[in-house]
């Protein structure tokens, strides 16, 4: 009954989330996911990768699943949460240390 | 919102304990073990569809789609430390309020990633009979968030690093003779 109630409370959350962002689309005329009837010019990122794709410059995956053989995207991924992880724990063991640095000298004093 | 450092020695029971202390203990070491297995599952899972060229579009859509029912459980699990630190927050101290900032920016992000992935999806939603106007909005704001949310991530996991290390040599090293 609990765990319905916070579920119940948690999907409410995330629909005022979601409803803010379609109202973000609408007022930037951009939605024409939801109903809007114009459409857009290309961004200028949108026609650069087209013409890196053309060119060659990104491979395009077939999209019949997991592949084996790309796996440097997936360790680019990997490597980037490591860095940022590893930066937060190491902010995290030197604040530790300062603390309980200035915890001794008070009690020493 | 890995936030149950609390329970790191719920499953210290004596033989002196009362029949319901042991049985709270377990019950309070189910769900650990619970949350951390969910969180881990979420990482993996999360990791491997930000890796767009590793998995392939549909797994990609497929894997994201799944990813936010499993962080609806997520936050219906940690929805008691959401209230509590969300209350506390008009109280001095800075770190629990840079938690509950991280995970509010995370949760928008998520939300918004996994709102607007479903809403440019090619093939997920094609496969389920649904074909929506493609819209360079939500194709943007996919782009924005997913980059932040990997930002993001990494740095909520790494918040709760001592739970994390804590739980995961309860888990997953083997002692004989010691029951879980």
């Amino acid at each position: 009954m609990k765990f319905l109630r916070h579920l119940a409370a948690v999907v409410l959350v995330v629909a005022v989330i979601v409803g803010l962002g379609v109202l973000w689309a609408h007022a930037s005329g951009g939605g024409a996911g939801i109903g809007s009837g114009f459409k857009q010019v290309p961004s200028h990122q949108a026609l650069l990768r087209i013409r890196q794709i053309k060119a060659g410059v990104i491979r395009l995956q077939p999209d019949d699943g997991i592949h084996l053989a790309d796996t440097g995207n997936l360790i680019r991924t990997c490597e980037i949460e490591a860095v940022l992880a590893t930066a937060v724990i190491a902010i995290s063991v030197v604040r530790r240390w300062h603390r309980r640095m200035r915890r001794n000298a008070a009690a020493g004093a | 919102m890995l936030s149950h450092c609390g329970f790191v020695n719920a499953g210290r029971a004596t033989s002196q304990a009362d029949p319901p202390v042991i049985a709270s203990r377990r019950r309070i070491l189910a769900r650990t073990r619970l949350d951390f297995w969910l969180d881990a599952v979420l990482l993996v899972a999360y990791t491997l569809a930000y890796s767009l060229g590793f998995t392939g579009i549909a797994v990609h859509e497929w894997l994201g789609i799944g990813l936010g029912v499993v962080l609806l459980v997520h936050l219906t699990l940690h929805w008691d430390w959401v209230i509590r630190t969300t209350m506390k927050l008009v109280r001095p101290g800075g770190r629990e309020r840079f938690v509950w900032l991280v995970n509010l920016l995370l949760l928008l992000c998520m939300t918004l990633c996994i709102a607007s992935g479903i809403l440019i999806s090619e093939v997920a939603l094609p496969e389920l009979g649904i074909n929506l106007p493609v819209s360079s909005f939500w194709r943007q704001m996919h782009d924005v968030t997913a980059t932040l949310t990997l930002i993001l991530v990494p740095i909520h996991a790494a918040l709760r690093w001592r739970w994390i290390v804590g739980m995961a040599r309860r888990f997953t090293a083997w002692r004989p003779g010691r029951p879980l």
